[in-house]
């Protein structure tokens, strides 16, 4: 008994048995985040997300510089009075 | 309220990677790389996926309030000086 808890403490599976309660929330039975596996998902979603944020911010940027000098351009041709 | 009224459209607008945007993009950035350092992962290395995501809401958001601040700023300054021109006697001792 005390042999094989010994073997459980190396390897680092002892606080791994959640309660019998099945009911109850508790941040003490909280999984351990497992870093070696990637979250394909997550990282997709993630990359997706940034390369459409990127796209809508570029094509903001570029309707905004075409839109001002647009409106530039209607401005010089309206009204020579008001300068 | 809207963020920004038609009217803003007539101004220059701010480049692209301007003050705000690279200083918020450099905060989500950070705020990726605390976030690593607080889950014990290898603080450059780890999430880049998560880095990228934050820098570039960042760079979105900052670029978004630049041109709200530059159009509340230019709306300021349209008022005054219209103000400083209906009252010409109040503003002689500057010219």
């Amino acid at each position: 008994m005390a042999a094989s808890l010994r073997a459980v403490r190396r390897l680092g599976l002892v606080a791994a048995a959640p309660p019998s309660l099945a009911f109850t929330r508790s941040a003490f039975v909280a999984k351990k985040a497992d870093n070696a596996q990637p979250n394909w998902l997550g990282v997709g979603l993630a990359f997706g997300t940034s390369a459409a944020l990127w796209a809508l911010l570029v094509k903001q940027h570029n309707e905004d510089v075409k839109e001002y000098e647009r409106r530039k351009q209607a401005r010089e041709h309206k009204c020579r009075e008001c300068s | 309220m809207v963020f920004l009224p038609d009217e803003s459209r007539s101004l220059p607008p701010p480049p692209l990677l301007n003050k705000g945007s690279v200083w918020l993009g450099f905060a989500g950035w950070m705020s990726a790389l605390i976030d690593n350092a607080f889950n014990q992962r290898p603080i450059f290395g780890a999430g880049v996926h998560r880095q990228i995501l934050l820098a570039t809401l960042g760079c979105f958001v900052g670029y978004h309030l630049v041109k709200r601040a530059e159009y509340m700023h230019a709306k300021v300054d349209r008022e005054l000086f219209e103000y400083m021109r209906h009252h010409p006697v109040d503003f002689q001792g500057s010219g």
